[in-house]
């Protein structure tokens, strides 16, 4: 079919119809050239410019990937300090005002008890006082009484007897 | 429409005259050529330009292409452990030639790659070529220990040549097993798509029973694409247990 090179005398050109195609060696030449091209050409591609982008990119992404992780790893440590510190720091606050609320307490029961110490000192004192001063009433009331009733005696003797008689003998008479 | 179900695997120069010649045997720029420089270039383009370095949320297209990168990556891990990364350009590439190709075959009215012993069986012979400039590299003459399982002697008369084959085998049983796998796959579609037109131009009832291959064309899609997948992979882990050998000979890493 095609002319024959000036060099090829011996060559056939390959064949148009019949036998297994495969199995023309005719082709042969032809196939491996181009193999040899075209897979040096793949392979150059592979090895030199796709290959090493592509790595890249993956270990790119791996690295990414594991400095994220690296990253959250440290946030979550972070926050879980700040978590720790920040219950630490309410509990802290938590006894602070337990103890304060504690110390209110006792200072105003304290304060409470004195000043009911003191009413009830105040209170004792005026009842006291008020009792006292009853017993000087009722003291100058007997006595008052006592005095009125040998008056009253000297009077009434002396007005049926006659007799003047002397308060101390009223007194005596009457058993006062 | 070409009936041939093997007229798929024709490889016919699209530029009429040979671009040069190489030891006497003509180079043309078939259509086979341009398929392999349209799979080259794209999955080229894509695995570049698809991945920014510091894209942290990758696209679709980024996730492909890590994705691809990874699972690479993981296969040479698993199967030679951490100093078989050395060799991940090049099982990279492989993977990646394979795959696109398997899968630019998948294209109606494309050519498969893949479906040329040629080219599979080339690249059967850079692998285990590889393993052996690796395994002299490694180990120097003791490389050959790799022939010598731990038997006892009497059996080793029987294991070494035994040895010694399967490994010779290596670069055929790799290389059609793809072009096999690929060869057949899209043979059948072919022949299946071959019943579709000959039922439907039947007329009458035959015209409707053309559905059931238009059916089973579409399963067998189906089933292609997984084989186009499982045939990169299969080639690609077979390349890493190879390079496994080499690198540790028997021991167990």
């Amino acid at each position: 079919m095609a002319e024959e090179p000036a060099t090829t005398a011996t060559t056939q050109a390959p064949k148009k119809e019949g036998g297994f195609p495969p199995f023309d060696t005719t082709t042969f030449p032809s196939q491996l050239f181009w193999l040899a091209i075209t897979f040096a050409f793949l392979f150059t591609v592979l090895w030199r410019v796709a290959g090493p982008k592509i790595n890249s990119a993956i270990t790119n992404r791996r690295g990414a990937i594991n400095g994220a992780i690296k990253d959250a790893t440290a946030a979550r440590a972070e926050a879980d300090a700040a978590q720790a510190g920040y219950e630490a720091s309410l509990a802290a606050a938590r006894s602070r005002a337990n103890a304060l609320a504690e110390e209110t307490r006792q200072s105003l029961n304290a304060e409470i008890a004195r000043a009911k110490a003191e009413a009830d000192a105040q209170a004792h004192q005026s009842m006291h006082d008020a009792d006292a001063r009853i017993t000087a009433t009722r003291d100058s009331a007997k006595a008052a009484v006592g005095a009125a009733a040998r008056e009253a005696a000297v009077a009434i003797v002396e007005r049926l007897t006659g007799d003047k008689v002397s308060a101390e003998d009223a007194a005596k008479a009457i058993g006062n | 429409m070409n009936l041939n179900p093997m007229e798929q695997f024709a490889i016919k120069p699209l530029v009429a005259e040979p671009l040069f010649a190489i030891a006497g045997h003509p180079i043309y720029f078939t259509n086979q050529a341009l398929l392999m420089v349209i799979v080259t270039v794209a999955s080229a383009l894509f695995l570049t330009l698809t991945v920014k370095p510091n894209r942290l949320v990758p696209t679709r297209g980024q996730s492909m292409s890590e994705m691809s990168y990874e699972f690479v990556a993981g296969m040479i891990h698993s199967a030679t452990g951490e100093d078989g990364l050395k060799f991940f350009p090049f099982v990279f590439t492989l993977f990646i030639f394979v795959l696109c190709s398997n899968f630019f075959g998948m294209v109606p009215g494309s050519f498969t790659v893949t479906s040329q012993i040629a080219v599979t069986l080339a690249l059967a012979c850079l692998v285990v070529g590889l393993v052996i400039v690796v395994g002299f590299m490694k180990h120097g003459i003791g490389f050959l220990k790799l022939f010598v399982p731990h038997a006892p002697w009497y059996l080793l008369i029987l294991l070494i040549p035994i040895e010694v084959i399967s490994f010779l085998t290596r670069p055929i049983s790799l290389s059609v097993r793809l072009f096999a796998n690929m060869l057949a796959g899209h043979t059948m579609l072919a022949v299946f798509a071959g019943f579709v037109i000959a039922l439907g131009s039947a007329g009458g009832a035959l015209s409707i029973l053309s559905v059931a291959p238009m059916l089973l064309i579409v399963a067998i899609m189906l089933l292609e694409f997984l084989v186009a997948f499982l045939q990169a992979y299969v080639f690609a882990i077979l390349t890493c247990i190879y390079l496994n050998e080499a690198l540790h000979l028997h021991d167990h890493h």
